[in-house]
């Protein structure tokens, strides 16, 4: 049994993590081993010529000319450039969603906004595959000159990420006893002070997790990025997409390297707020 | 301190005909009460009975959907909680368990931006009133239920509230700190003559604090009465049925008229009675309570014998559960009485017994033996 257990961890850990480790190794690959066949588990000769590509495209054409096989590849705009449409979205829309996710949780927790099933109709919108919603979105957006805006992007990812804002906080609110609040007005505040001073620290845990998760699916987002754009915002998934060259193909080393950068932020956003979303012995402030 | 208080005297709180329906249900139906400066009331009930819903509406957290609320004479109807100068104590308290014992103290006051001097001299005699003084830099986390729960009611006294409402403050507690925190209380509102409404599902502590106790069951004020007239004579078989332990004894009985007088026959019982019954009233019961069931070893006057069912043990006296009707008929007895099986003599005393209308519920005349 305590084997089959150890098993099924291990098992679980390999395919949680092979994904993460191919990502590094694979950037750090010389051009030929990137798709050789046995494949190249740990490279011998290790290269920064990945990275050095993503951050100076300039410089690939120097390789292409020194090296065996082509590294042609066109790309619009620069790694520093996605970093920063991305940096942007992902943070203002994280921002909207989370602050209107909470104040709508907290109206639908106090006030049963809506009825028993408000919360979950929010997530239905989730339910229908993007892809379908996409073109609709795509002529909305040229109607409304939202098309390849900073603003159209964000607005687009605040609306999809909403539902789960929602459902998430909504939980949290749920756990704090209005008594609390109540004894705030009791004594003098108004409800919404009293929300501000009693009810928002003791969520604030569940608030910068929930904040986390959708930063997350902001920065990973794809789809609305590559047709809700047309080279003027550019992200780093779109960034990704872009290292193709015209002879080689798609350059999984460079791809691997962009990848591998674009997860440092959320790692980096994730070490920030670790502190917070470790619920300490300060949550449920009521004893049962 | 006056119980009562006098006639011409603003009443700290009066409720009329106060209605809140939730989804066209009433979990309060009409309630009236009054309640006088100093008082010590207790809304008492089962739980559901929409004490707490009554409770809500006073404190400001629920409109009534009809009726009139008002504090000192003025209509709080629609004001918001903050401006009704009521002090409120839940059942769980809510301490602000991220804050020190103090800085819980001082929260109201500040809202209310009451002076810091102000502040500290208020705050140092309700810690001192409530014995406090070693708990003033704990954090709230740190405090068990007795000091939580005095920590909570400082926290409100402190902001010296026209009217302090308590709901079940004492359900979280066990029952040997209960007695003392009882008592404690009851002093403490006597020393501050604080009006106080306070929420109970416990008859032991509505009985033992109050000066009038107000019995509300489903929605509906059955008897606001003190606690004395509460026991001696209920107004409903609800209240009847509520109060006491042992429970009151309720037997299907007949009056039925022989010769020039009235006869209570019960299953086992035929006792003449007189007094103003009047005429037959249909199906009745007789309310007595087991300390109004005479037992004895022996035959004596209107007794029948009957079989010891169950024995409970209470301690300082036992109850025994007699066969008589469908259901058993208790009394209490010194300990040691009986045991289980034995035959016992037994009679009732009706003139402390209640005659109750079986379809209303209603109280009628105490019957009077004849």
């Amino acid at each position: 049994m305590l084997f089959l257990r150890r098993f099924t961890v291990v098992c679980a850990a390999v395919i949680a993590f092979f994904p993460v480790y191919w990502l590094i190794a694979t950037s750090v690959k010389p051009y030929e081993e990137w798709a050789a066949w046995p494949p190249v588990w740990l490279t011998d000769n290790p290269t920064l010529q990945n990275y050095r590509i993503v951050f100076f495209p300039e410089w690939a054409a120097e390789v292409a000319a020194e090296q065996q096989g082509s590294l042609d590849y066109k790309v619009s705009g620069s790694a520093w450039k996605a970093f920063q449409g991305s940096a942007i979205i992902s943070v203002f829309s994280t921002i909207v969603s989370v602050v209107f996710g909470t104040l709508a949780a907290y109206s639908i927790v106090r006030y049963r906004t809506g009825g028993p099933n408000y919360p979950f109709q929010f997530l239905t919108v989730r339910m229908v595959p993007p892809i379908a919603v996409v073109v609709p979105m795509v002529a909305l957006f040229s109607i409304l000159k939202l098309s390849d805006t900073y603003f159209g992007l964000i607005l687009a990812y605040s609306a999809f990420t909403l539902p789960f804002s929602i459902w998430m906080i909504r939980s949290f609110i749920e756990e704090i006893p209005p008594e609390l609040e109540g004894a705030a007005m009791i004594h003098g505040m108004t409800e919404f002070r009293a929300f501000v001073t009693v009810t928002l620290p003791l969520v604030k845990g569940g608030i910068f997790s929930t904040a986390l998760f959708i930063f997350i699916l902001n920065w990973s987002e794809f789809l609305f990025a590559l047709v809700l754009t047309a080279g003027n915002v550019t992200t780093v998934t779109l960034q990704v997409a872009n290292y193709v060259s015209a002879s080689s193909g798609k350059l999984y080393g460079v791809q691997a390297a962009m990848g591998t950068i674009s997860t440092l932020p959320v790692i980096f956003f994730g070490y920030m707020i670790q502190k917070h979303i470790v619920r300490g012995l300060t949550f449920g402030a009521i004893k049962r | 301190m006056s119980t009562t208080g006098s006639a011409c005297a603003q009443p700290k709180l009066e409720l009329r005909q106060v209605c809140k329906y939730f989804d066209g249900q009433a979990a309060v139906d009409g309630a009236d009460i009054t309640l006088h400066e100093g008082e010590f009331l207790s809304l008492l009930g089962p739980s559901g009975c929409g004490k707490s819903t009554t409770l809500s509406m006073i404190a400001g957290f629920l409109e009534p959907t009809r009726g009139d609320i008002l504090v000192d004479g003025e209509r709080v109807n629609g004001k918001p909680p903050q401006r009704r100068r009521i002090g409120l104590v839940f059942q769980d308290y809510a301490v602000f368990t991220r804050l020190s014992v103090r800085a819980n103290l001082h929260f109201g006051l500040e809202s209310q931006g009451v002076p810091r001097k102000e502040r500290n001299r208020r705050v140092d005699r309700i810690v001192e009133r409530l014995n406090l003084g070693g708990l003033l830099d704990r954090q709230g986390a740190q405090l068990n239920m007795s000091e939580m729960q005095r920590t909570a009611l400082a926290r409100v006294l402190v902001t010296e509230p026209s009217l302090l409402l308590l709901d079940e403050p004492m359900s979280n507690l066990d029952a040997s700190v209960r007695e003392s925190l009882r008592r404690e209380l009851k002093l403490i509102q006597r020393d501050l003559n604080q009006t106080v409404l306070y929420v109970t599902h416990d008859q032991l502590e509505a009985m033992a604090m109050s000066d009038r106790i107000a019995i509300m069951n489903e929605g509906k004020i059955h008897q606001v009465a003190t606690p004395e007239e509460i026991y001696q004579s209920p107004g409903s078989r609800f209240v009847a049925e509520f109060i006491g332990d042992p429970p009151i004894n309720m037997i299907a009985c007949d009056l039925v008229a022989s010769d020039d007088r009235q006869v209570l026959k019960t299953a086992r019982h035929e006792i003449p009675v007189s007094g103003p019954i009047g005429e037959p009233m249909g199906e009745c019961l007789l309310g007595i309570r087991p300390h109004d069931v005479v037992v004895r070893r022996d035959a004596f006057e209107y007794s029948v014998p009957a079989t010891v069912r169950l024995v409970e043990n209470l301690g300082a006296e036992h109850v025994l559960h007699l066969d008589y009707d469908e259901e058993p008929l208790r009394a209490t007895v010194p300990p040691r009485f009986a045991i289980e099986g034995d035959e016992v003599h037994v009679a009732l005393n009706v003139g402390r017994a209640h005659l109750v209308h079986a379809e209303s519920g209603h109280v009628l005349e105490r019957p009077l033996p004849g």
